[in-house]
């Protein structure tokens, strides 16, 4: 299939995705398919986070991008690194370090904010958070089922990606398909073992709490009785 | 070392006349330093003014245009007009020709850019439009320094040794304008020829038997 040679929306008509820390997410990356760079708009009324707290270090879906925020319309109270940083309609904040934290408060409603993103001498890879984000929604209106569904499609374009393996397992085992889950989490534990530490404390284990399997992974020891498959 | 972070408003961005002073440039990826994606805005003084030049990007980059404020027309493709009003956001795929005018005074649009598949480089573009904005202000020692420091960033671009010709027609120096643009021929021969055979910044060129062997007249 041909793909039409340009495409055109407004930021009002675009998808608003509750997100991590109930920012609200418009996906424009996703909306038209680019593949090339990262991009995407963020909105929130006054007192309202626009852009979540966060750093860049690669935890949790995000990646080690460098970032532009760019404010389109109404006002928000930027925090990066401890300083705050009144931001107008056509402020440019550029985040250079990666560590730094970096947060957004809508000062006035109809607040959005442009933000694009990329790492420094490598091909663009979308962020795991794309996909995470919306499966976390889903999972918290108790659709375990339709989280695990989008975290698969997330998998198809970003393969062996630990945190969708590991958001996967939650899903998986909130729903009863415990093979499924441990199965998806040592394969986590492989690429990223820091995630053991999460496994820990997480309730969406619970139902794997006490299997020998479960236990022996989140120790980092051989598995028991062989492999989960 | 550098800060963390770094905070610019849009109207305290460089504003470089670009395509014969009709495109107002603020070069937002120079001015941060951003390594990772292609990323500026245009804006118009008056109403009518264009702020994304009429071109293709054949071969280039995926590009996104953000109108963040005034109000724009683009015409794109087979001459497709499109209403643009701040808030409006225009994908275009490489090879798709587009162009927008101002409708309103102020009229500014983010223009960001990289290539699927590709690690990001900055276009040559850039380091030409900078260096020819500080020619034109008579900044000639600033001109070609930005100039070399393009061409020293992307050696094989022909490009940049175009630039480079013109640069070098336009202030007097005959044999390095020539010996520039030979080499750029030599890396992209077809275009540079087009080009070549009607840029007037080469025009001090023209008569001389090496050029016209140059550019097959």
């Amino acid at each position: 299939m041909t793909e039409h040679p340009y495409e055109v929306a407004h930021l009002n008509q675009l998808d608003r995705v509750p997100s991590f820390q109930g920012v609200t997410w418009l996906p424009i990356r996703r909306c038209f398919g680019i593949e090339a760079f990262g991009v995407n708009a963020f909105a929130g009324d006054a007192g309202k986070l626009v852009i979540e707290e966060h750093d860049e270090l690669g935890s949790g879906g995000s990646g080690t991008q460098e970032e532009l925020y760019v404010v389109v319309s109404g006002r928000a109270t930027f925090t990066i690194a401890g300083e705050e940083t009144d931001a107008p309609p056509g402020t440019f904040i550029f985040v250079r370090d990666p560590a730094a934290r970096r947060k957004a408060t809508a000062a006035a409603d109809g607040t959005v904010i442009l933000a694009l993103g990329g790492t420094r001498g490598e091909v663009f890879t979308p962020s795991a958070w794309e996909w995470v984000a919306p499966a976390i929604e889903r999972h918290g209106a108790g659709d375990f089922a339709g989280a695990a569904s989008v975290v698969r499609d997330g998998l198809e374009r970003l393969p062996d990606h630990p945190s969708l393996l590991y958001n996967l397992a939650c899903f998986e085992a909130r729903s009863g398909e415990l093979d499924a889950a441990l199965q998806h989490l040592a394969r986590g534990f492989e690429l990223d073992p820091k995630m053991r530490e999460w496994a820990q404390k997480d309730e969406d284990f619970a139902a794997l709490r006490g299997d020998p399997r479960f236990e022996s992974a989140v120790a980092g020891q051989p598995e028991p009785y062989g492999e989960f498959t | 070392m550098a800060s963390a972070f770094e905070v610019a408003a849009l109207d305290e961005l460089d504003a470089v006349p670009v395509a014969g002073g009709a495109i107002s440039w603020r070069p937002v990826r120079r001015r941060f330093g951003i390594e990772a994606f292609g990323v500026n805005v245009f804006t118009a003084e008056s109403e009518g003014d264009l702020v994304v030049e009429d071109h293709y990007e054949r071969g280039g980059p995926e590009e996104l245009y953000v109108v963040l404020r005034g109000h724009a027309a683009f015409r794109l493709g087979d001459d497709d007009e499109i209403d643009a009003p701040a808030g409006t956001l225009v994908f275009v795929r490489p090879g798709t020709r587009r162009v927008a005018t101002a409708l309103e005074p102020g009229t500014a649009v983010l223009g960001a850019g990289a290539k699927r598949g590709e690690v990001f480089k900055p276009s040559g573009w850039e380091w030409g439009a900078v260096a020819f904005a500080q020619l034109d202000r008579g900044n000639e020692a600033e001109a070609r320094r930005v100039l070399e420091e393009g061409i020293a960033r992307d050696p094989d671009s022909w490009a940049g040794q175009y630039n480079l010709a013109c640069f070098e027609a336009r202030t007097g120096r005959s044999d390095e304008a020539l010996a520039a643009l030979t080499r750029a021929i030599e890396g992209e021969p077809e275009r540079v020829r087009q080009f070549a055979a009607g840029d007037e910044d080469l025009a001090p060129l023209r008569g001389d038997p090496r050029f016209e062997e140059l550019v097959g007249r």
